[in-house]
């Protein structure tokens, strides 16, 4: 059973198509990057899978349950269990490092509410903040944000994580570092990574599979 | 589901406190003892004679009005928010002030400095107090009133969009020409849109006033409306009598949504601390500020300082505070009410329409922005008409019924700071928030709420003000003997002394700039904890 599916997805905006019938499949623990340049409808793909848009078309699982299918969400992007960052990092400005972790857990069912603080602590050591937990994130430098946003869509211990070019803004030296981290993290939790970039580099030592996409101008995505 | 069915619930209350009134207005005027007629309006139309010169005078003052304070409002926004001039931040503040209190008193100020035993008295020849005097009562008094009154609108405006201008459009055109040019080229072009919807604001505001026009005795299409539910309770010869303005209100709004809508959004600010560009004004900074600095004294501190000095009797504050105490304190908690729950939905109304949450976003925008752009006296006619029933007599007889005014007339003015607000706040947080599993509710109260928090409490101030500056609605509508401190004020305006009336105003005014100020530096409080 595939981790995440997509049969057929198609979405447009004001009537111009930017993912055009893409159909995919990712296996569970696989590092799959979508590369391709500004416009070609990764992110689109991206958010189609954590359920921010909803399909025009076509059908998506994920874990093999059906989430969305016949133009409408079928599970809620709350209720499905997916880690995200984004490619602004969308930290709470009014949040410390560790509110943020917290809140990420509050409606996390699965886990115990004794073992919560336990969760934190273990999430922000392993992302080598425990330091900063009570910094906000104007506080922090840009590669400390980045760790924060990668430890608030781990700390759930989602089976699958979706990054939106997260390390885009990063010197190369610091994006080169934390890519590092992500691959030590996807080793040490064998979670399920969509990773969306236009940096081949990033994509080649990232992604264990790279999907190549082209912009709608000169054709439909291709695979 | 949750968001839908709270958003839902808040239309739900809008078009029973907003669209249901003016439906039941409407109804009664075409509905007669169970017979559906246009009488009422034929009469209107046969009577036409006596109509057309307040429509006029009402279309007249407007237009005149709308151009005036265009001028006035964009030359003083690019003054003061485009340019080195000293002192810019103190003379906004200055300017804004007739924004705070109803535009009735500042005709009570004018009437104050010009009356044949006025403060102007000893400094001004009779024969020219006379002249002026003459003025005041007709329509030069009236625009000046006006104009002074809803100057602010426009100059707050254009000093909020120039700070949506980027920056870099006008580097590169500084590559090409100079300052004046590209100020021309465009700066300008580019708020273009945010200044006729500021001037559009204007017109509709001026047609609908009641309290100056009807102080400075200048006949105008709105008071006909008052009179004619005043005077005989009539219902349906008020709705008539209405119907050409609301006609013109529509027929603006139209242009507005057609033309303007789109671009004017696309103005809002989008990068807060991005720094603006200014013009340095060289040798002409010192005239400049001479200038802005003579036309706030003439706009601002002349009248009030005459409102002042025309209140200092022995006898005037006692009484005062004898005759309006009990109205002040209402008016501080319907205004304090009035503005949470205008934070509340507004907050809710800004939201739909920011994330287009619903299909009829475009509706509620602009059923809160007719509402706004509404006589207030309209808008009181027509809760009086809905709910002025035996079934519903419990809460007619209620303060809620001036509450219910507030939320009908002023929903526009959160809702389009929430949106001007939201438009600051990378949709990006929620969805990081919804990721997490957070549901709607929790998404906006800890994650929302807390990053829009000083557009929030600017919403819930400006709520404030309006609601605690509020004539023409809560004057039709509020229960008998709680009547508010504006409508008191009007009330003893027939037969007060006019030490005691300026005693009155000199405390509205002071009320509204105390609150002002202990809000102000509470926003202070806010920003400098983030």
């Amino acid at each position: 059973m595939s981790a995440i599916e997509l049969r057929a997805v198609s979405k447009a905006y004001d009537g111009r198509a930017v993912v055009d019938g893409i159909s995919v499949s990712v296996e569970r623990g696989e590092r799959v990057v979508l590369l391709g340049p500004s416009g070609c409808g990764k992110t689109t793909v991206l958010r189609l899978v954590a359920g921010l848009e909803v399909p025009d078309s076509g059908a998506i699982t994920i874990n093999g349950s059906p989430v969305a299918e016949g133009g409408r969400n079928l599970v809620e992007p709350e209720r499905r269990h997916i880690g995200m960052v984004f490619q602004d990092l969308a930290l709470w400005p009014h949040m410390t490092v560790s509110q943020h972790l917290e809140f990420a857990l509050r409606y996390d069912i699965r886990t115990d509410l004794a073992h919560r603080p336990a969760r934190i602590r273990e999430a922000l050591e392993m992302v080598r903040m425990a330091d900063r937990a009570q910094a906000k994130p104007g506080e922090l430098s840009g590669g400390q944000q980045q760790r924060v946003a990668l430890a608030r869509a781990l700390v759930a211990n989602p089976a699958v994580v979706l990054m939106d070019e997260p390390l885009s803004s990063l010197d190369l030296e610091l994006n080169r570092y934390l890519r590092r981290e992500i691959l030590r993290l996807h080793a040490e939790l064998g979670f399920t990574l969509v990773y969306v970039t236009h940096n081949r580099e990033e994509a080649a030592d990232i992604g264990s599979r790279v999907i190549a996409m082209r912009p709608w101008q000169d054709r439909p995505p291709h695979i | 589901m949750e968001r839908r069915v709270t958003l839902l619930v808040v239309v739900v209350v809008l078009v029973i406190v907003g669209l249901l009134p003016l439906a039941a207005m409407f109804g009664k005027s075409i509905i007669v003892d169970g017979r559906l007629t246009l009488g009422v309006y034929e009469k209107l139309f046969a009577n036409g004679r006596q109509h057309w010169p307040p429509i006029g005078n009402s279309l007249t003052l407007a237009t005149l009005t709308a151009g005036c304070v265009t001028l006035l409002g964009v030359s003083l926004g690019l003054l003061l928010g485009k340019t080195d001039l000293p002192l810019r931040r103190t003379l906004a503040v200055l300017l804004s002030i007739p924004l705070l209190f109803p535009p009735y008193i500042l005709a009570v100020c004018w009437f104050n400095l010009l009356a044949s035993n006025g403060v102007l008295v000893h400094v001004i020849p009779a024969r020219t107090l006379e002249l002026l005097s003459g003025w005041l009562f007709g329509l030069p008094g009236c625009l000046w009133v006006l104009v002074s009154a809803f100057m602010p609108v426009v100059m707050i405006l254009t000093l909020f969009y120039l700070h949506a201008v980027n920056p870099r459009l006008e580097e590169a055109g500084m590559l090409i020409a100079r300052w004046p040019a590209t100020l021309r080229y465009v700066t300008l072009p580019t708020i273009l849109p945010g200044i006729l919807f500021g001037g559009i604001l204007v017109f509709l505001l001026a047609l609908g006033e009641v309290g100056a026009p009807m102080f400075l005795r200048y006949a105008v299409f709105p008071v006909e409306t008052l009179t004619q539910f005043s005077a005989f309770y009539d219902f349906g010869a008020a709705a008539a009598a209405a119907s050409p303005l609301l006609a013109v209100t529509l027929l603006v709004l139209a242009f507005e949504r057609r033309y303007l809508r789109e671009k004017t959004y696309r103005l809002r600010p989008t990068t807060p601390g991005r720094r603006m560009l200014l013009v340095p004004l060289g040798r002409w900074r010192v005239p400049a500020l001479l200038a802005v600095s003579l036309l706030a004294t003439a706009m601002v501190v002349l009248p009030l300082l005459a409102l002042v000095v025309s209140s200092l009797s022995p006898f005037a504050y006692p009484e005062a505070w004898n005759k309006a105490a009990d109205s002040l304190a209402r008016s501080l908690v319907f205004a304090a009410v009035g503005a949470t729950l205008l934070t509340v939905f507004g907050f809710f109304c800004g939201y739909l329409i920011h994330h287009r949450a619903l299909r009829l976003w475009r509706a509620v925008d602009t059923l809160t922005l007719l509402l706004f752009t509404l006589p207030g006296t309209l808008i009181g006619v027509g809760l009086i008409a809905l709910w002025n029933r035996p079934a519903t007599g419990f809460l007619y007889a209620s303060a809620g019924m001036v509450i219910f005014a507030y939320l009908a007339q002023y929903t526009a003015l959160s809702s389009r700071i929430t949106l001007a607000t939201l438009g600051n706040v990378p949709q990006s947080l929620e969805e990081a928030a919804q990721m997490t599993g957070a549901p709607w509710l929790a998404r906006i109260a800890y994650v929302v709420l807390p990053a829009a928090l000083p557009g929030v409490i600017a919403a819930w101030l400006i709520g404030f003000i309006f609601c605690l500056r509020d004539l023409g609605a809560s004057m039709l509508v509020y229960p008998a003997g709680q009547d508010t401190l504006p409508a008191r004020i009007y009330t003893l305006m027939a037969n007060g002394a006019p030490s005691l009336i300026s005693a009155l105003c000199v405390i509205l005014v002071a009320v509204t700039l105390i609150s002002l100020a202990i809000l102000g530096s509470l926003l202070r409080a806010v920003g400098s904890h983030r």
